[in-house]
């Protein structure tokens, strides 16, 4: 009967240590123990996180900071660390930086909350306002372009993309509208099928238009492909897609034939942990951190 | 004679149910090797299985699975070093200590362990033991030793449940003779009741082997997922599952099908695995 007693009460006794553990280390403000604590150790190492290979996030990153080389035979090469963490969607990112002191990490800007600490780029900060003007570096434009004035399903698409409901979409997946007093869309209901092809990175919402736009207009079929922009461009100057897409600013050889419109405005914002005491980085020191260059927090603060 | 054929109709519906499962088992086997199989051959064997480089975005890509393949193996073994000894010593606790109260408690309690999704693991481990292994031990905390806790956690029920089966298995003369030659309540438990439930527990131990390095969704929020060799347990790692999930849904063309090819090697590993629990259950059946 003892022995039972015993038992119960050890039980007991484990339950509410685990409680009390995991109560203590659950909420960040009060994990203060050996490294963490109201005071910000900048002697720290970084913790690097980053996203899957493949991600659109993660290749806008890579390729906006320059984590990408590109040698004489044009083999590109990710330079991001290989100590970096790899979380494989924004939640995970989000709930890691959330936590941890020492962490950086990126998301889209339409995904930032204030349970992490977005910083400055060379001074800027990443506002909605500085991505549409341009002014914050880790940041592109979505342009789509016509060869000549669009005709048809595709300036009926376009229209729609420009509208109210079009914009709503963008938002909605994260990015930055740039169209003000966006109106509502009128559908003149043409008949037909187009081609939208080009950058990876704005085919995903480009989908979403597309099927949005479909729902709308019963006669239109809309085929979007996925290439890369500089593809996209070409093949619409050739005439093989009917609305060309790109995750950049349209080169002079491409505007020469073609008419570019901006839809959207793509920014990546690089996050810390609210205890961080960092507030800007320059490019440069973004990326020093994701090649491995500086491992501690006092080598950028 | 309408009896007859009702019969006969049944045993065809029966049949037909019974083989919905083997050919589930085909169909999968065929996917993933006609995948799996020519990815491996486009990188080559040598490349891909020892390879430890994986960088499918670079071009030329590169993809080795040598770290990942590790990485499970390093996992899996630490949740076998914490989850084992916890598991059976409460599976012999739960068969032979156990006061029925507590019993009537702490059964269920392992059943619920076994019913939570592995989602909610995920984020426990991401919230609780992410951030007490950062602060106890430093480092980044997503790190081998958070998930082979979770793991060791997580195959808790398969050990527990099958050993304690195992365990009240043994007759109970074994026991009793014990008893009669002097021997304590504990000796006679530890030293004639558990050596000869030995094979079961064995086989529940290769079954959590099993779970632990085919669980994915609680793994991948707590690993890390860096695609090296580790030199530390408190370094992150990428296991053959968490490989797959991550990139599963961006990868195209030749990324995809060595996505598909890392999961024909998870596949043996798992074949394996399964081999050996027949040959133990053989064993036990054969004496």
């Amino acid at each position: 009967m003892k022995k039972n007693k015993l038992a119960i009460a050890l039980a007991a006794a484990m339950t509410v240590a685990l409680m009390g553990s995991c109560a203590g280390t659950g909420d960040p403000t009060t994990s203060g123990g050996a490294s963490g604590g109201s005071t910000f150790d900048t002697t720290q190492a970084v913790h690097v996180y980053t996203r899957e290979a493949g991600s659109g996030t993660r290749s806008a990153f890579t390729e906006l900071v320059g984590l990408e080389e590109e040698d004489a035979d044009g083999n590109t090469t990710d330079l991001t660390t290989e100590e970096a963490a790899t979380a494989n969607n924004t939640q995970v990112m989000m709930t890691s930086i959330a936590s941890d002191p020492y962490a950086i990490g990126y998301i889209s800007l339409g995904s930032l909350s204030d349970e992490v600490k977005a910083v400055s780029i060379d001074g800027v900060a990443p506002t909605a306002d500085n991505v549409k003007s341009g002014n914050y570096a880790i940041s592109r434009p979505f342009n789509i372009a016509t060869n000549g004035e669009a005709q048809g399903l595709a300036k009926d698409f376009i229209d729609f993309i420009l509208s109210q409901e079009g914009q709503n979409i963008i938002t909605e997946e994260g990015y930055i509208s740039v169209v003000d007093n966006a109106t509502a869309f009128q559908s003149t209901l043409p008949e037909g099928s187009i081609v939208v092809g080009g950058s990876s990175s704005v085919s995903p919402v480009m989908e979403k238009l597309a099927e949005a736009y479909e729902a709308l207009n019963a006669n239109a079929n809309i085929d979007v492909m996925t290439t890369d922009s500089t593809a996209g461009m070409n093949n619409t100057m050739e005439g093989t897609y009917d609305i060309g897409m790109a995750s950049r600013e349209l080169k002079e050889s491409e505007t020469a034939s073609l008419t570019g419109i901006q839809i959207a405005q793509d920014g990546i914002a690089v996050i810390v942990n609210n205890q961080n005491t960092v507030e800007n980085l320059t490019m440069a020191q973004v990326k020093d951190i994701y090649t491995g260059t500086a491992t501690a927090w006092n080598n950028v603060a | 004679m309408k009896q007859r054929f009702r019969e006969t109709l049944f045993q065809i519906i029966f049949l037909i149910a019974a083989t919905a499962s083997i050919a589930a088992v085909l169909l999968i086997c065929l996917f993933l090797f006609v995948n799996g199989v020519p990815a491996m051959a486009e990188i080559g064997l040598g490349d891909f299985l020892l390879g430890t480089k994986w960088a499918p975005q670079n071009s030329p890509p590169s993809y080795g699975i040598l770290p990942m393949i590790v990485g499970s193996l390093y996992v899996t073994a630490g949740a076998i070093i914490i989850g084992v000894p916890i598991g059976i010593f409460s599976a012999v606790f739960m068969a032979r200590f156990c006061p029925k109260k507590l019993y009537k408690i702490l059964k269920p309690a392992v059943d619920l362990l076994a019913g939570i999704p592995s989602i909610i693991y995920g984020f426990f481990g991401l919230v609780v033991i992410v951030p007490f292994i950062r602060n106890t031990f430093g480092g980044m905390g997503t790190s081998i030793l958070a998930a082979s806790i979770l793991l060791g956690i997580m195959i808790l029920p398969t050990i527990i449940g099958i050993s304690e089966a195992a365990i009240r298995a043994v007759p109970d003369s074994y026991y009793e003779g014990a008893l009669a030659l002097g021997a304590t309540h504990e000796r006679a438990v530890f030293f004639s009741v558990l050596p000869a439930a030995k094979s079961g527990i064995l086989a529940s131990v290769v079954l959590g082997i099993g779970r632990a390095i085919g669980e994915t969704m609680a793994v991948v929020m707590v690993v890390g997922n860096q695609t090296r060799i580790p030199d530390s347990i408190l370094k992150g790692v990428r296991t053959l599952t968490t490989n797959i999930v991550t990139e599963m849904s961006y990868a195209t063309d030749l990324h995809r099908e060595a996505l598909i090819a890392t999961g024909v090697v998870l596949f043996v590993f798992i074949l394996i695995i399964n081999l050996c629990f027949s040959l133990i259950k053989r064993k036990e059946g054969s004496k």
